[in-house]
């Protein structure tokens, strides 16, 4: 059963609350929308729902998954009602199920608050007097005029208003055209059906951000993840035009998911409100083909870069400083980020925008460049930021191709290289029955594998990801064996080691073995 | 002597106060040349924080330097 759906007949609460029922969960929260018998001072005798269900599904199990990973709840799901419907019938539902009642709350409110803004449902009230018409949903009549109230469904019924109404459906909206891109002989029709078919996840809503995500909407780019655990500040607005003075405080994945869609409605937008990480960026790139970094940090940064790199997925690395860019594109045949700087960079070292300034048009200029690489990435066209990085004084308007090569022991590759060949280069492996005394042992391995299997004897945890930021953290006096399930992570540990001068080596096929 | 056309950026340009420079040096290699600006400058940077490009390519901090090459010094930006 889908967690968000549409019914055409009476919902059986009974039924839809055993949907939800779990036993590891401590409460139950549930919201009713019924149908009222009036409307902003008109008797109100029945009332007929409408969905454009093919876009309002999808909207509305984003809804629902957005409500799971925010609130942390066990089971949520949506059932609204299409057809008519008489007073007093129960016209929405929402049932939470979570350990605790306080997330169950808050899950259910979310749910019911965004269905009704967000998901295009149209209603019609039958009035006593005779009279009938359309109301539009939250998320039209926002975008036809300003709301002062956050009453439900409280129009006026003028004439005027209507008409407004049955602009806005968006079977009434005229189709989105690229007919602009299409005249250029690299896009045409075949390269229209590519970019449709493409899905692109850009890491960070902000300065860059905010231009690479306008404009592949607009180019009409299949799907958009965003992410960014981020609310908007005032001080955002210079270079992030996408949002409002009003929209401060509001998370900034959202807000660009909203507008995304209003300049696009064939785009599927999929916010992630959640700040890139070790846990969750490889299960979420996994769905896209092109990865855009736009963070503001190094430690997104490079992680980003790693990602992609491990998952063979192109990414197209931006970022800025005062009046100056730097632009880089890493395929399966360039250089990537740790190419250049193997040990990352720690934040802190070099200002970010807060501490050294920056004019909005700055990273204006770089996101739409890395918009333009995602697009020759999707279309096929060659571009030197593959093969070098390229810098651009914004100031003096001067630009620089820096040639890169890949490096030989690079960690990202290292680690790549190895995923997809089980052989490994043993000068640097050893076999032997653990413990030892003859070494330090590093365990790499994540913290659920280490409780799950502790090795025998002493040895110091740092889970890979860790590792490979900070191998110079590790003393360089000693010698150390790296550990892991199977050998290929403690294999990259140890290259990631001796890299930064450790003498280090790593357990063949790993443990237990 | 080699005369070296220098170009800075971000941060490094920042603190020597300028984009551009040529220099007169008897400095062997990239490293023992970003020495010398380093101090001349008081650069914040460590060479380890930073790259080289000699001539548009990025080159190892070992590469020798000879007359008229263009080197750029490169620190990582993060801004976004």
């Amino acid at each position: 059963m889908r967690a968000f759906a549409f019914s055409d007949s009476a919902l059986d609460l009974a039924a839809l609350r055993s949907t939800v029922e779990d036993r590891s969960c401590g409460g139950y929260v549930s919201f009713e929308g019924w149908v009222r018998d009036h409307n902003d001072g008109q008797q109100v005798e029945r009332l007929e729902y409408e969905a454009f269900e093919l876009l309002a599904v999808k909207e509305g199990e984003r809804i629902i998954e957005e409500a799971v990973r925010r609130f942390g709840v066990t089971q949520a799901r949506c059932i609204h009602r299409v057809g008519l419907l008489e007073l007093g019938q129960v016209a929405v539902w929402v049932g939470v199920s979570s350990p605790h009642r306080g997330e169950a709350f808050a899950a259910c409110r979310y749910i019911i608050d965004e269905v009704k803004h967000r998901v295009p449902i149209w209603k019609k009230e039958y009035y006593v007097s005779g009279n009938s018409g359309w109301v539009n949903c939250e998320r039209c009549a926002s975008a036809a005029h300003d709301h002062d109230n956050d009453h439900d469904h409280d129009h006026d019924h003028d004439h005027d208003h209507d008409q407004k109404s049955v602009t806005r459906h968006p079977e009434g909206l005229p189709a989105s055209d690229y007919s602009r891109q299409q005249v250029l002989a690299e896009v045409g029709p075949h390269g229209q059906a590519r970019i449709r078919g493409a899905r692109v996840l850009v890491i960070g809503a902000g300065g860059l951000g905010v231009p690479v995500l306008s404009y592949l909407a607009g180019a009409g780019v299949g799907t958009l993840g965003i992410m960014d655990g981020d609310t908007l500040d005032a001080s955002n607005l210079h270079r992030q035009t996408l949002y409002a003075l009003q929209d401060t405080g509001r998370p900034k994945a959202l807000l660009a998911a909203e507008r995304l869609r209003a300049l696009n409605p064939e785009v599927d937008v999929r916010p992630y409100v959640e700040n890139a990480s070790r846990q969750n960026l490889s299960g979420i790139a996994a769905g896209y083909d092109v990865i855009v970094d736009c963070s503001d940090n190094f430690t997104a940064r490079f992680l980003v870069n790693d990602v992609a790199v491990t998952l063979g997925k192109p990414a197209v690395l931006a970022s800025v400083y005062q009046y100056e860019g730097q632009l880089q594109v890493v395929t399966a045949n360039s250089a990537c980020l740790r190419c250049l700087w193997p040990e990352g960079t720690a934040d802190g070292t070099v200002g970010n925008c807060a501490q050294a300034g920056v004019l909005g048009p700055v990273p204006g200029v770089l996101g739409s460049l890395q918009a333009l690489e995602v697009l020759k990435v999707i279309l096929d066209i060659d571009s030197p930021a593959r093969s070098s990085v390229i810098l651009v004084d914004l100031r003096t308007l001067e630009s620089q191709h820096l040639t890169t090569k890949r490096a030989t022991n690079c960690p990202a590759h290292c680690l790549n290289a190895l995923q997809s060949e089980s052989g490994a280069d043993d000068d640097i492996g050893i076999s032997i029955t653990l413990p030892t005394s003859d070494w330090i042992v590093v365990d790499v391995r994540e913290p659920n594998e280490v409780a799950a299997q502790p090795l025998p004897g002493p040895s110091v945890h740092i889970p890979l990801g860790q590792l490979l930021d900070h191998p110079e953290k590790l003393a360089d006096n000693s010698k150390y064996l790296c550990v892991c399930a199977r050998g290929k992570r403690a294999l990259a540990a140890s290259k990631a080691l001796r890299l930064a001068g450790r003498d280090a080596v790593y357990l063949i096929g790993g443990y237990p073995g | 002597m080699t005369n070296i056309r220098i170009q800075y950026y971000a941060l490094l340009r920042e603190q020597a106060g300028m984009s551009r420079e040529t220099v007169q040096t008897n400095a062997a290699d990239a490293a023992a040349l970003y020495e010398e600006l380093r101090q001349r400058h008081s650069f914040s940077l460590s060479k380890s924080q930073l790259r080289v490009a000699i001539n548009g390519e990025f080159a190892d901090w070992e590469s020798a330097l000879s007359d008229g090459q263009d080197v750029v010094f490169i620190p990582p930006v993060a801004g976004g």
